[in-house]
């Protein structure tokens, strides 16, 4: 026995334990992530029975029959198409603006700053962490006295407002990655601040408008408040607002409760499944540096 | 020339702020000025009474409100749940996610999955759980034979806010597990190697080296949780409505102003919330501000 083999054994040995350590943590995270799905399937699993299924069987079983009858009833026999057509339109409107309205703030903030720009920024970026409770009486106030108020344009306005403070900090943070040389050469070529902003700027910053995109799109489609409290005529109530006044007529209706959540979820499911990558690096921006 | 670039440059500077600036101001500031001021009055939405100076009439009447002080009350417990399940489960499931895990993304996607959703179905997905006939944790009571299984999650004093905060830090803990690996990710991996080299332990190496280098991301982790916590509202409204004694200031703010009309109250519930909301801000900035240094 040399001294090579006596380090070859303990090599394979701890190789081995190694490998045990590895299935224990896989075991582990597999337990971990079925146990942490449940409920989301029990939600899947009442949107395909029916009601006197549940109610005679309970819920959590695999089910006899499975029916597509809690989806049939939620298209047809409710308001929510028109919920769901209010949400889009709020939701890509009000994602499209604020973006748009980010990227000028943005841009002044990184590039054009001033006296007292610093503390603007401030101000806006704060609204961050407002709850969004603490302006609610005097909006709903505001907007009575307006022509606009009880239809989608108050929500796109508000939604539009609340953004502003994330798209404004994530879209500063990106133009001042960006070489200043850039702007200098197009203003020694004769460009002013709005050409430069269009045409060299923007075409720069797909991906983070990609990012602030996805979280947009994600916060305002999933939002209850605004349309809850702001929102009186049907006509223009959102999907949100809507499913949860329908659980009051449909109390007892569990499989058509579970199939409007179903639907309700879709468009961000889909949002998250496309654009992931984009989404994860929103939520972590700053994480790493303010 | 240099002149009119000085003056142009203004003008553009003003030409883009002034829009996004006056729909910031009017509909997130000026109504948060105007809640500080309400809150000064009695005022109940009447149509004949517009809003008068009281002075500090509903401040006082919080101290004596049994109401707001369970709504306080459950509104710290949850900035302290917030701290807990979500972070702490957070970070152990980056610690255990981070590294050469085969198929990684595909559990980190089923972890954060829930972000994505409205707290709308997440409160559906948790009445499946605790629905009283036929919920999971019931059902599950019952499978192992204890006589009494039927208890009511959501409508029990002491049990109700467990469970909503609980249905809460299923979703949130997702979004603090991403922070920390963005975190975890952007460590030197020299140093986690050189320690376990040095035959530092894991659990010693992760207290000496890791979590302090995580100290950026838990600030960022620790304010979004906290943050969220205080916007708790639509959960709760959908679970039980604030009912046995699971209240919280945002759910008290709803139902003294838009229940009870009584508007000038509310808006002093909401300065409470706002107060909580001030520290953490103030917090966060000069902790964000003095790391900003650090890295420069």
């Amino acid at each position: 026995m040399t001294e090579r083999a006596l380090v070859d054994v303990t090599v394979s040995e701890r190789d081995r334990a190694r490998n045990w350590s590895r299935v224990a943590l896989y075991a582990a995270l597999i337990a971990l992530v079925v146990v942490y799905s449940v409920p989301t399937f029990g939600v899947l699993l009442s949107s395909v029975q029916q009601d006197r299924e549940i109610s005679r069987h309970g819920l959590w079983r695999i089910p006899e029959t499975v029916t597509l009858e809690n989806y049939e009833r939620a298209l047809g026999g409710t308001n929510v198409p028109n919920y769901l057509l209010n949400s889009v339109i709020v939701t890509v409107s009000a994602t499209a603006v604020s973006i748009a309205f980010g990227v000028l703030t943005g841009y002044v903030f990184s590039r054009l700053a001033f006296r007292g720009s610093e503390i603007l920024y401030l101000i806006v970026v704060a609204g961050l962490f407002f709850p969004p409770q603490i302006v609610i009486i005097p909006l709903q106030q505001l907007f009575s006295r307006t022509i606009i108020n009880d239809t989608i344009l108050v929500l796109i306005v508000v939604h539009v407002a609340f953004g502003l403070p994330i798209t404004t900090m994530l879209l500063r943070n990106f133009f001042s990655t960006i070489p200043g040389a850039l702007r200098e050469a197009a203003i020694i070529d004769g460009a002013n601040e709005g050409q430069i902003l269009l045409r060299v700027m923007v075409p720069l910053m797909l991906p983070a408008l990609a990012v602030l995109a996805t979280l947009q799109f994600t916060w305002i489609w999933n939002d209850f408040l605004w349309p809850f409290i702001l929102i009186k005529n049907d006509n223009a109530r959102t999907i949100m607002a809507g499913i949860v006044l329908l659980k009051g007529p449909y109390d007892k209706a569990w499989g058509l409760q579970g199939a409007l959540s179903v639907i309700a979820s879709l468009p961000t499911l889909l949002i998250f499944l496309f654009f992931q990558r984009y989404f994860i690096r929103g939520l972590t921006f700053g994480a790493v540096k303010g | 020339m240099n002149f009119s670039l000085k003056t142009s440059q203004r003008l553009w500077t003003f030409a883009f702020l002034v829009v996004p600036l006056s729909v910031y101001f009017v509909v997130v500031i000026g109504p948060l000025l105007a809640t500080a001021w309400l809150s000064l009055t009695t005022y109940t939405f009447s149509a004949f009474a517009s809003p008068e100076y009281a002075g500090l009439v509903n401040y006082e009447r919080l101290l004596g409100d049994d109401y707001f002080h369970i709504s306080l009350k459950n509104t710290l417990i949850w900035m302290v749940a917030a701290l807990i399940l979500p972070t702490g489960g957070g970070l152990i499931l980056a610690l255990l996610l981070h590294g050469q895990v085969r198929g990684a993304n595909v559990f980190k996607s089923l972890f954060y999955l829930p972000i994505t959703i409205s707290m709308i179905v997440i409160a559906q997905t948790w009445q499946w759980m605790y629905q009283p006939d036929w919920g999971l944790l019931n059902t599950l009571i019952k499978l192992i034979g204890v006589e009494k299984w039927k208890v009511f999650w959501l409508s029990t004093r002491g049990l109700a806010l467990g469970a909503i905060i609980f249905a809460w830090s299923w979703q949130q803990v997702g979004l603090s597990m991403v922070i920390f690996l963005a975190g975890l990710t952007s460590l030197p991996q020299e140093m986690l190697e050189s320690a376990q080299i040095d035959g530092a332990g894991y659990l010693q190496s992760l207290r000496r080296i890791v979590i302090p280098l995580l100290l950026p991301s838990s600030v960022v982790v620790v304010a979004l949780a906290v943050i969220n916590s205080l916007r708790s509202f639509d959960l709760v409204w959908v679970l039980n409505e604030g009912g046995s004694g699971s209240s919280t200031l945002a759910v008290q703010m709803y139902r003294e102003t838009f229940k009870s009309l009584r508007a000038g109250y509310g808006s002093a519930v909401s300065m409470v919330l706002f107060a909580i909301a001030a520290v953490i801000i103030v917090f966060y900035f000069r902790r964000v501000r003095r790391l900003e240094h650090l890295y420069d």
